[in-house]
């Protein structure tokens, strides 16, 4: 795609003077010289940054934000409800069956989703029981945290992977999410955890939110970047078999690109998995509040032995996803090909 | 001849330039001042930092953190000052390094600060909450209704791994308020802020462990809770149940008498190698006698909050400029150094 410098300097030129003529407008009267053309005869300005050179942006966004609340609420109380409701039916259940049927079913169904991999089984049959092992408090704060998780994974799933899709098939429309994706890498977490309890009160749903942020992009990614590996050729021949557009997608397209899609999956419930440790930090209920705990009183090997269980946590959700994916790929992949 | 005489004399020139410059800056050489995460101790360390440098000439070094790595830093002498103590959160690290002689205390830097439990005001109007007896009913703590938790209210309260949060349990429990309510921890003291911020944005009931000064608290309408009145003997028997329970788990409560907060006062401590040096003799003046009221540091904080635009220089600024309660802390001329920075 060709950008036509030619009309866009001018703007971005305009833009500019713009945003420094605000900020100067703005600024404090008495950061500012008495006249303006003060600043023509003393240049101190030009050594140290000059206060007045600062765009306004806390305000507007304080404002914004209030407005949020107050014109919205009704709409975030309504997500929060749903949201909440979900998971503590979810985590209720769990918590109040017998711990060696979770076990048991943990195990089962990672036997079935593996494609009934022995080894991965034992693995993960294995640590599930020791977390528990580790400490009995950690059994129903884990079920917590592995709640929390699943629900974040949900959303990123039913919301990126259709995103990942349009990226894939519209540059356009690429280009402009792929800086958003990058924003919501990079921002610091605590810039939408804090909001997030204005919104959504302490708790898990603003956890969720947080997961969904954090998790999703590499999902988006992911999803964009399998599609658009699908080999040219093969779309090709689809064209040939006349093939319309929705047969091309979910016949060809989604699975080839399955390998690629389960590997987001993977680091998206890597993530996810992160996160929820940090949410503790905003009074999210599971396994990250005994690592906080820890910190907070220097017990270091009580958060240790928490920072373990997580890492249970995560080999059971990795291995159970890797599994899966390894079986996708096994269906995918043509029968007279050997397995790498 | 002459020309040793010229050397001589640039030499014993320079020598006296050298002696001056360094009296000049031997007045007072690197600090290194203890910040926390809350904002006001650091509007204390922003003042103490102002009149350190402008006034006393001393290169200030500030290191900001939560609690226990500054406490931690101070104690093993790596930091010189630290201008606000909790010291009953923490009351037993503290005693322990004074008896082992690795800080010392140098009095008091805002008296009567408060804690307690606090419900909004409109909500303890409407339904005449004023004691905490005034909680022990299902349809209040219907009020503040905990989602996670169905059929109890929520209190959201200390940090768990502060001492307060199993005060607050214990008292939940003496109180009779454990069945209603939930002891919530909000995790930080960010996410306690924006929790009650929150409620009161919304026009939601808020009820909560909090204290002052802060400078959410000039900002919100929230009403402290009546409690039994404090009395140090059975704050003594409640602290062993608390102590009890934070190093053998809630399990082993055993019923005890409860009373309210101690209406504390925050402290300010040096670390002994610095406070054993000569030289700091009058920074440690200026430190012993540095002492500002509660309602100064409330707007103070409200200043920081709503027209400093979140500078903190410049409440200090602010603070210096509009207030003379400072000179008495310093010598007239290192007051009048301060008032000509300003």
């Amino acid at each position: 795609m060709k950008t036509n410098w030619k009309y866009w300097i001018p703007v971005c030129f305009v833009a500019f003077w713009g945003l420094i003529v605000i900020s100067y407008r703005y600024a404090k009267p008495r950061y500012k010289p008495e006249n303006i053309s003060d600043l023509l005869n003393d240049f101190s300005w030009l050594i140290n940054w000059p206060k007045w050179l600062d765009f306004p942006l806390m305000q507007p966004i304080n404002s914004g934000f209030d407005w949020l609340i107050v014109e919205y609420g009704l709409i975030f109380e309504g997500i929060n409800n749903f949201l909440l409701g979900l998971y503590t039916t979810m985590k209720d259940s769990v918590v109040a069956l017998p711990w060696p049927l979770v076990v048991i079913l943990v195990i089962v169904m990672t036997y079935f989703v593996s494609g009934k991999k022995m080894s991965t089984t034992i693995l993960i049959g294995f640590c599930t029981f020791f977390i528990g092992f580790l400490s009995p408090r950690y059994w129903d704060k884990a079920i917590m945290t592995t709640c929390i998780v699943i629900i974040g994974i949900f959303l990123c799933l039913v919301i990126g992977i259709p995103i990942g899709i349009a990226m894939a098939r519209k540059p356009k429309l690429r280009n402009t999410i792929l800086p958003v994706l990058d924003l919501m890498q990079t921002i610091p977490s605590f810039c939408y955890l804090i909001p997030g309890i204005l919104l959504f009160g302490l708790g898990a749903v603003p956890a969720i939110i947080a997961i969904f942020v954090y998790a999703a992009p590499p999902l988006i990614r992911l999803t964009d970047l399998g599609i658009r590996l699908v080999d040219e050729e093969v779309v090709e021949a689809a064209d040939a078999f006349g093939a319309s557009t929705k047969q091309k997608l979910w016949g060809v397209q989604i699975p080839l690109a399955m390998p690629n899609i389960m590997q987001g999956v993977n680091q998206s419930v890597m993530m996810a998995l992160a996160m929820v440790v940090i949410a503790s930090m905003i009074g999210t209920r599971g396994i990250g509040d005994e690592v906080l705990l820890g910190l907070q009183q220097l017990n270091v090997g009580m958060a240790t032995e928490a920072g373990i269980a997580i890492v249970l946590l995560a080999i059971i959700f990795d291995r159970v996803t890797q599994a899966y994916g390894d079986k996708i790929q096994d269906k995918t992949r043509p029968k007279n090909i050997k397995k790498v | 001849m002459n020309n040793i005489k010229k050397v001589l004399m640039s030499l014993s020139l320079l020598g006296t330039i050298l002696v001056f410059s360094t009296s000049a800056y031997s007045a007072c050489g690197k600090v290194k001042l203890g910040d926390f995460d809350w904002d006001s101790a650091n509007v204390h360390t922003a003042i103490t930092q102002f009149i350190l440098e402008k006034g006393y000439g001393c290169e200030v070094e500030v290191t900001k953190g939560s609690t226990s790595p500054i406490m931690a830093a101070l104690y093993d002498q790596q930091l010189d000052i630290v201008t606000e103590v909790w010291r009953d959160n923490i009351v037993q690290q503290i005693e322990d390094n004074i008896a082992k002689g690795n800080i010392i205390e140098l009095g008091i830097n805002t008296p009567e600060s408060g804690q307690g439990f606090y419900v909004d005001k409109a909500t303890s109007d409407k339904y005449g909450l004023k004691h905490v007896n005034d909680m022990k009913s299902a349809k209040i703590a219907a009020l503040f209704a905990d989602p996670e938790a169905p059929g109890k209210g929520r209190m959201t309260s200390c940090i768990s791994g502060w001492t307060c949060y199993t005060i607050n349990l214990v008292k939940h429990k003496v109180y009779g308020l454990d069945k209603l309510y939930t002891n919530f921890d909000p995790g930080s003291g960010g996410a306690l802020d924006a929790a009650i911020a929150g409620g009161f944005k919304k026009g939601k009931p808020v009820f909560t462990y909090y204290w002052e000064p802060t400078g959410l608290m000039g900002k919100v309408d929230l009403v402290k809770l009546n409690e039994p009145a404090y009395e140090a003997k059975c704050w003594s028997e409640m602290m062993a149940v608390v102590e009890d329970i934070k190093a053998n788990g809630p399990e082993v409560y055993k019923p005890t008498c409860a009373a309210a907060y101690v209406d504390m006062a925050l402290t300010k401590a040096a670390s002994t190698r610095f406070a054993n040096n000569p030289a700091n003799k009058p920074v440690l003046d200026f430190i012993r006698k540095y002492t500002i009221p509660t309602a100064l540091v409330n707007s103070s904080l409200a200043f920081y909050m709503d027209e400093s635009g979140g500078d903190m220089e410049e409440t200090a600024v602010n603070f210096l400029s509009n207030s003379n309660i400072w000179k008495s802390w310093v010598p007239a001329d290192v007051a009048n150094k301060v008032k000509a920075a300003l």
